[in-house]
């Protein structure tokens, strides 16, 4: 019965965006409620088609768009759990915002864009073609473009915009391009091989193209899957395209808990999950994946430990998740198979969980102490118990706190720790064990600057004076809720593998396990990740509580390796400057004001277009003498033309 | 003889009688708008409703897929205009006429797409034109709306006559006036084409018909009389009977290609070019914006014609998509104009060219619905997607493009080649008044945009976005439509 309506799951915040635009400064807080009941009936129906379709169903409606091409839902596994925490995780924060937002005289405007966005990525989620994913996924692309950029009249704000928008544009570009490739191999596949489409299905459906894989060319899948992870790559800020996700931080913080933590660049990995079957078959560009993924783990890490903005901070643990989220696709993909989407997806769920409640205790103390920086606080707890407590549990989680014998532990715990098990179990078997290395040595480093940040603005000496208090109850329950779930998700573990791993073979993939001889990890290599963990803790611990070390005479401009990562590896610089502005800006400044401005626009343009138009337009104008006469006149003159015309187009 | 086919032509003629006499009884007269928008409501859901397919009065009639949708296209830019007209001409104390007008127009217009017989076809053609002709003037105070009205009604008359003479050419051919047996007795006799009689007949019909699509040279009276007559009828004329004359051209012209083998391609490729061209180019130079609209509207005509340059069923597919999107597309702009020119008098009650580019600065903070479907419908007229007119041009570009490949002809690109830079040349003055309605400073208060107008610009919106989103049952309609022709 709710899979019937799942069409509504997108409806609903489109038709609360448009009265939330047009009509929400006429409403109560800014149409904020219209929203709010729009996201709560999409995550009621999507609660209602998962208790629908659990076990093993799934929900597909289709319907011809043009030609070979459709629209249509798929609302399998791996889309339902996907539904339920984006519109949950998107209903919490809309809520909080009601309250972080008050004073904001654009609230109209936030509430229809973060309306607008939900649609999208709900979209994107329960899309059943790749192209319809592209497209919703492009509208996301636009919404966080528009929300980084929210405070429009902040050059710092605008400027992040534009890079989101640019590098995320490279990204799409390359999806883009890989999507052509895969219309154009389906084409070939359909008319050079046996292989045909089953009646009633299009080219570009999910099930279409795992269907055709095993017709499709090798190298072309190869290709074809690495243009997707491309596309993966700028929308999940993985490394080299990571850099606008810190500078994201420019828009409110709601919008930094929803878009750039929990839902929107996770649609990269969801990308990679969901066309899983074509990167198994490609083992190349799933290594690619892997090393990505990896690398940008323990990358981002590091220069996590040195921001001094509380958001940053939280930015660069968001990019590193997200490439732990990749590591498990590429590693435990090469091992594990189907289990990979599972794995990946659940540290994605849970991930979505605590990133969304740090970025919300966040919130809630720079709404209380007025600032970012994270050297402007200190001995907030006392101030703030609620924030501080929620926040520590999501540190907790986040470091991935829990004792590995008696599977007890935070989300973060059972999520992360099954990624570093995939990573030992792939070095085991290929006997690769770098990615392993990256994985537990980013561990280390999320849980030093995770406790930093938490001491810093917890513990202490409040290092300003400020008048600080605890938010109002509809910014702190939505914490208590996502605590609730970052203590407690952990536990379904075990039945959302299960769950997931029928994800491919309802679409009839079978997706090969690489059998051997049982695998039993030995308790160093369960212990060691929590071992990491508490190291951590107790560095920072020793470090920005105790203070045993000076960080002063560390943290100085002649520590280059403190100057490196302070600079974010000089990226914004090289990214920015180099790529950007001399490459780009300014090979196409080149060109531009020699085509464009000399030939194109002062000769094509001005002197013949469009002086010879106007000055034709005039012309003819004049013929227009408003005489009937001569109306009729030209009429006549017309017909003797049309018998010229067609006695010699006729003989 | 299935006479419920019939049920929408039926029920409007009863109803527009219905009015005039309404119109002597009650005091109100505001509540004749509402019982006119109903009953086209009405009749739309018959149309739509209503399947099969038959033929009238001894074959007079015939109602199939094309004739269907030319009738919905009518039926639409009607209701479109009559629920802006409850705005328009509130307090009018000739609203019982205006009313009974417009319905009668809009059954002429019906009764020539359905027409299956040449007299049958002449007298749709003249009951929607005498109407058309009163309602150009309907605002006889206003100078503007007379001189609209006389040269319409004037330049009208000799391209009646026209017509009439090319029509009873081909009786006096073919000795029936019924198109069918016209169709079979030119087929009959291979002669016909090489006869000058034949020629000369087409080049009336011709005449007659490009009077009202509006083609150079036969376009002359629109851009007066768009600009004079009321905005709300200037929607009525270039979104609905306009493609009157679309429908009796691909009858009675695409009968003449079949069965006489006769080659239009030169002719009409040369009408298609000079009218698309000629009317992008004049429609830069413009600052009135109803004038700027029709010179796109004879532009948009140039489009369409091309469909008969080729007459595929793929192409007429095309051009009846694209009459269809260019009667949304256009009869919405009118009104949202309109709908401009009550702000501009509510503003100053003595204001003159009130549809002035000057008026449209800052629009969309005084009228930001309005500006935004404006914005929409221009967007569309160029042809961005996804919209009704890009999937228009689209289709009838791609059937010439993969007409001209057949063909091995280089001179069919080069007309695809122009017709899309007019599309880009377009773009100009389309994006000069979105500049002007979104740039520039309002020179006003937001205002408050009366509902019938809104309600009618938002449904027209609507269209044209369906159309450019899901285009697949549009294009079947369509192509059903051309099938009829048997091309």
């Amino acid at each position: 019965m709710f899979g019937d309506y799942a069409a509504l799951i997108v409806l609903l915040p489109v038709i609360a965006f448009v009265l939330t635009l047009f009509f929400g400064n006429k409403l109560p807080s800014g149409g904020a409620h219209l929203p709010i009941a729009a996201i709560a009936g999409s995550f009621i129906i999507s609660l209602g088609t998962f208790f629908e379709i659990y076990p093993n169903g799934s929900v597909q409606q289709s319907m011809q768009w043009f030609s070979t091409l459709n629209f249509g839902i798929l609302i399998d596994p791996l889309a339902v759990v996907m539904l339920m925490m984006v519109s949950f995780v998107s209903l919490l924060i809309h809520i909080y915002a009601v309250g972080y937002m008050a004073h904001d005289p654009a609230k109209p405007r936030y509430f229809a864009e973060t309306s607008l966005f939900t649609a999208a990525m709900l979209a994107v989620v329960l899309s059943d073609n790749i192209l319809q994913f592209f497209m919703a996924w492009e509208i996301v692309g636009l919404c966080s473009y528009l929300l980084i950029g929210f405070w429009y009249h902040k050059p710092t704000a605008a400027a992040a915009a534009k890079k989101a928008f640019l590098v995320t544009r490279v990204g799409d570009v390359l999806f883009l391009a890989g999507i052509v490739l895969l219309y154009v191999n389906m084409t070939n596949v359909i008319t050079n091989t046996g292989f045909s489409l089953e009646p009633g299905n299009f080219i570009l459906q999910f099930k279409s193209m795992f269907a055709a894989i095993p017709y499709i060319a090798p190298t072309q899948l190869t290709i074809i899957t690495l243009l997707f992870f491309g596309g993966a790559v700028g929308k999940s800020g993985q490394f080299p395209l990571h850099g606008w996700l810190p500078d994201a931080m420019e828009g409110p913080t709601t919008v930094s808990a929803l878009i750039h933590a929990a839902t929107m660049v996770t649609a990269g990995v969801y990308l990679v999950a969901r066309t899983f079957p074509m990167f198994v078959e490609a083992p190349n560009a799933l290594l690619v994946v892997a090393y990505i993924g990896g690398f940008t783990a323990i990358f981002a890490a590091t220069m996590g430990l040195v921001m001094n903005d509380i958001k940053r901070v939280l930015a660069y643990s968001t990019v590193s998740q997200l490439g732990y989220m990749m590591l498990a696709l590429g590693t435990a993909g090469m091992v594990l198979g189907a289990k990979a989407v599972g794995i990946s997806m659940f540290h994605l769920l849970s991930h979505a969980f605590f990133k969304a409640l740090l970025f919300l205790c966040a919130g809630s103390v720079i709404h209380a102490v007025g600032t970012n920086d994270l050297r402007e606080m200190g001995g907030l707890f006392g101030k703030m118990k609620i924030t501080a407590t929620t926040m520590f549990i999501a540190a907790l989680a986040l470091a991935g706190f829990g004792i590995p014998g008696l599977h007890i532990g935070t989300a973060g715990f059972f999520s992360k720790d099954a990624i570093i098990e995939g990573a030992y179990e792939y070095g085991y078997v290929t006997g690769d064990m770098i990615p392993y290395v990256f994985s537990i040595l980013a561990a280390l480093l999320t849980s030093i600057y995770i406790f930093r940040l938490w001491f810093m603005a917890f513990s202490g000496k409040p290092r300003q004076d400020r008048h600080a208090h605890e938010s109002p109850p509809v910014m702190t329950v939505p914490l208590m809720i996502l605590a609730v779930f970052a203590l407690f998700f952990g536990f379904s573990q075990t039945g959302f593998y299960g769950y997931l791993e029928t994800n491919f073979v309802l679409m009839g993939v079978e997706i090969g396990v690489h059998e051997g001889e049982a695998f039993h990890p030995s308790a160093l290599i369960l212990w060691l990740p929590i071992i990491v963990g508490v190291l951590g803790l107790v560095i920072s611990y020793l470090i920005y509580n105790r203070r045993i070390v000076d960080m002063s005479r560390i943290v100085t401009r002649r520590n280059p390796l403190y100057q490196l990562l302070l600079n974010r590896y000089y990226e914004p610089g090289l990214s920015s400057y180099v790529i950007g502005e001399k490459l780009t800006h300014g090979t196409a400044a080149m060109t531009g004001e020699f085509v464009d401005r000399r030939i194109i626009d002062g000769f094509v343009i001005d002197t013949v277009i469009s002086r010879t138009l106007l000055s034709l337009g005039d012309v003819l104008k004049k013929i227009q003498t408003g005489v009937v006469r001569n109306y009729i006149s030209v009429m006549l003159l017309g017909v003797g033309l049309l018998i010229i015309l067609l006695r010699i187009g006729g003989t | 003889m299935n006479l419920l086919l019939l049920a929408p032509e039926i029920l409007l003629t009863s109803l527009g009688l219905l009015l005039v006499l309404l119109g002597l009884l009650v005091k109100n007269k505001n509540v004749i708008g509402y019982i006119s928008a109903a009953g086209l409501f009405a009749a739309l859901i018959l149309l739509i409703g209503i399947k099969g397919q038959d033929t009238f009065f001894y074959e007079a009639l015939s109602v199939d897929p094309l004739s269907q949708i030319f009738k919905i296209i009518f039926v639409v830019v009607s209701l479109l205009a009559v629920i802006a007209s409850i705005s328009y001409f509130k307090d009018n104390r000739n609203q019982d006429e205006y009313h009974f007008l417009i319905l009668f127009a809009t059954v002429g217009m019906m009764v020539v797409a359905s027409a299956n017989d040449l007299v049958a076809l002449f007298v749709g053609f003249e009951l929607a034109s005498m109407a058309t002709y009163v309602l150009a003037g309907f605002e006889k105070k206003n100078p503007a709306s007379l001189e609209a009205a006389l040269k319409y009604f004037l330049v009208g008359s000799v391209s009646s006559a026209l017509m009439l003479f090319g029509l009873s050419l081909v009786y006096g051919l073919a000795g029936s006036t019924n198109i069918p047996v016209i169709l079979e007795v030119f087929q009959a006799d291979p002669l016909m084409a090489t006869s000058s009689l034949g020629v000369v007949a087409m080049v009336f019909l011709i005449a007659g018909f490009g009077f009202k699509m509006a083609l150079v040279p036969f376009h002359m009276w629109a851009p007066d009389t768009y600009e004079g007559a009321p905005s709300v009828v200037s929607a009525m004329l270039a979104a609905g009977s306009k493609k009157m004359g679309f429908v009796a051209a691909f009858k009675v012209l695409v009968l003449a290609l079949v069965a006489l083998r006769m080659d239009l391609q030169v002719a009409f490729a040369v009408l298609a070019v000079i009218t698309m061209t000629y009317g992008n180019i004049v429609a830069i130079s413009q600052t009135s914006i109803k004038r700027m609209l029709a010179y796109s509207s004879i532009a948009q005509a140039g489009y369409i014609a091309l469909a008969f340059v080729v007459a595929t069923q793929l192409s007429i597919a095309g051009g009846i998509l694209l009459a269809l999107g260019h009667a949304l597309m256009k009869g919405g702009a009118f009104i949202a104009v309109a709908l401009v020119g009550y702000m501009v008098l509510s503003d100053n009650k003595n204001a003159r060219n009130t549809d002035h580019i000057d008026n449209f600065a800052g629009l969309a903070q005084r009228a930001p619905i309005t500006a935004f479907s404006l914005a929409v419908f221009f967007l569309a007229l160029a042809g961005i997607p996804p919209s009704a007119g890009f999937i228009g041009k689209f289709v009838l570009f791609y059937s010439i493009t993969i007409e001209a490949v057949s063909q091995v002809s280089g001179w069919l690109l080069l007309i695809v080649v122009i017709a899309i830079l007019n599309s880009a040349l377009s773009i100009y003055y389309y994006a000069r008044v979105i500049r002007y309605m979104y740039v520039l400073p309002a020179n006003g208060v937001k205002i408050h945009e009366p509902a019938p107008y809104v309600i009618a610009i938002v449904l027209a919106v609507i269209g044209t976005i369906l159309i450019g989103v899901y285009p697949e049952p549009f294009v079947r309609m369509a192509l059903d439509a051309a099938s009829v022709l048997g091309v």
